[in-house]
């Protein structure tokens, strides 16, 4: 697999991936990260947004070296401006000796997929299932971790014992702001949010939509510029391309209004069960009623098979 | 009950689009009116590890697969120009398209014999067994 170390082979790699599928990228792993206990930092970048992936990032390094994180300026990304991001980004791949890095591209189709599905999958269970995801890749990579530490924005308690649960032999710290707290998750914030914003710079609409960054914007519901992009690329019958997460109630809501309506098993109430038919046996001793107007149901094969006579074309 | 006329070949609309690609999805869109299917459907159709098909309708997961009609038959999409208001008059359809199979979809759930498609389409065999004259041998 190609080597990302800079913010282009960032894109490349981003470009080469099919965007309507997740994608994973692991850094190389540093001996020393092989050799002494790490820490590990993950947080998430593109959660609120309407549209573009979702991503899961994550840092680790040895315990004994994690000054430098200090020294790479790594601080909350979302203080820090797109272009110190980026170069802290390009820092990071430099640091390739002591830290090693990991994404987890969650693609919107893959998103609107799960929480559309039958089960509805939440999107709190996609990002709980990422962060375990990359916790697990970056042990099976071989790096010794001693301690995790998670960002969240949900509630900390119920998610660290559940990360606890499953991975006993590791000191587990959720928080929220890890980001701002500890520089090891600012780090991984930065990786996982630099991914996402270049990401949809680089994004190839498979349903060949001219239209770039500029056109659809941040993708978080307030922007301006996604939500005019969103009113001037509805299709009646489709809907949005694949750029857009069509579970966020943002896409619902336009859908609603300028899409064609559609019927289906999804949308359904719950059927009721239909009343049971309750003959009581002393009728069938009655006077059989002779009136043969009543109607000719057709035979039970035909409902079952979805089956009927339809003479209104 | 009205008499239905179903018209094809010359005069009527174009039918040249033989075999053309029908995409069963299981949700009624509550329109009339053509669809940019290559664009925003077809191309984003992918094969999933079993062989079946697997794509995406407005971000809702589907599982298909292509079902071919039996031998000797043919699906025909008709069209109406102009519907009666009374039940009694004559109605006319033209045949716009052909078609000897038929993509379909189901909503988050593998495509199985239990299909209404595939269920449908054995009324055939049954109405085969059942109508076709009793030879007396």
């Amino acid at each position: 697999m190609a080597v990302i170390n800079s913010l282009g082979t960032l894109e490349k790699f981003i470009s080469n991936s099919d965007n309507t599928e997740n994608a994973f990228y692991i850094s190389e792993i540093p001996d020393v990260c092989k050799e002494y206990p790490c820490i590990v930092g993950i947080d998430e970048a593109g959660r609120g947004p309407v549209l573009g992936p979702m991503v899961y990032g994550t840092s680790f390094c040895p315990i004994n070296e994690q000054m430098i994180y200090n020294k790479l300026d790594c601080a909350d990304s979302k203080e820090l401006n797109e272009e110190k991001r980026d170069l802290i980004f390009t820092n990071i791949c430099k640091q390739n000796k002591t830290v090693g890095w990991a994404v987890d591209i969650i693609s919107p189709n893959i998103i609107s997929n799960n929480m559309l599905s039958r089960k509805k999958v939440s999107l709190n269970q996609i990002s709980m299932d990422s962060a375990v995801g990359l916790i697990r890749a970056v042990e099976s990579a071989g790096v010794k971790i001693a301690h995790v530490f998670v960002d969240t924005v949900g509630p900390p308690e119920k998610y660290q014992s559940y990360l606890k649960g499953l991975f006993p032999q590791f000191e587990i710290t959720v928080s929220k702001k890890a980001d701002s707290l500890y520089p090891v998750v600012s780090a991984a914030s930065i990786c996982a949010k630099v991914t996402r914003d270049h990401a949809l710079k680089v994004w190839k609409f498979a349903e060949d939509i001219e239209a770039t960054y500029e056109n659809y914007g941040s993708g978080y519901p307030s922007d301006p510029v996604t939500k005019k992009f969103m009113e001037g690329h509805c299709d009646p019958v489709f809907g949005y391309p694949q750029l857009v997460r069509f579970s966020w109630s943002t896409a619902e809501n336009a859908l609603e209004k300028l899409a064609y309506h559609i019927d289906g098993e999804n949308k359904e109430p719950t059927k009721k069960a239909p009343p049971v038919n309750n003959t009581s046996i002393t009728s069938f001793f009655k006077l059989a009623n002779k009136d043969n107007t009543e109607k000719k149901v057709p035979h039970e094969f035909f409902a079952q098979r979805c089956l009927s006579r339809d003479v209104e074309f | 009950m009205a008499t239905i006329h179903i018209n094809c070949g010359k005069g009527n609309l174009n039918c040249s689009n033989k075999n053309s690609n029908v995409q069963s999805v299981p949700f009624k869109i509550l329109a009339d009116a053509s669809a940019n299917v290559d664009k925003y459907f077809n191309k984003c159709i992918k094969t999933t590890e079993n062989g079946h098909s697997k794509a995406s309708f407005r971000g809702l997961p589907l599982l298909g697969k292509n079902v071919r009609l039996p031998e000797g038959y043919l699906g025909v999409v008709l069209h109406e120009s102009l519907k009666p208001h009374d039940e009694k008059s004559e109605r006319n359809f033209y045949v716009t398209n052909e078609f000897s199979n038929i993509n379909f979809w189901n909503w988050d759930k593998d495509p199985s014999d239990n299909d209404s498609i595939t269920q449908a389409l054995q009324w055939l065999d049954v109405a085969n067994a059942l109508h076709s004259p009793i030879i007396e041998e």
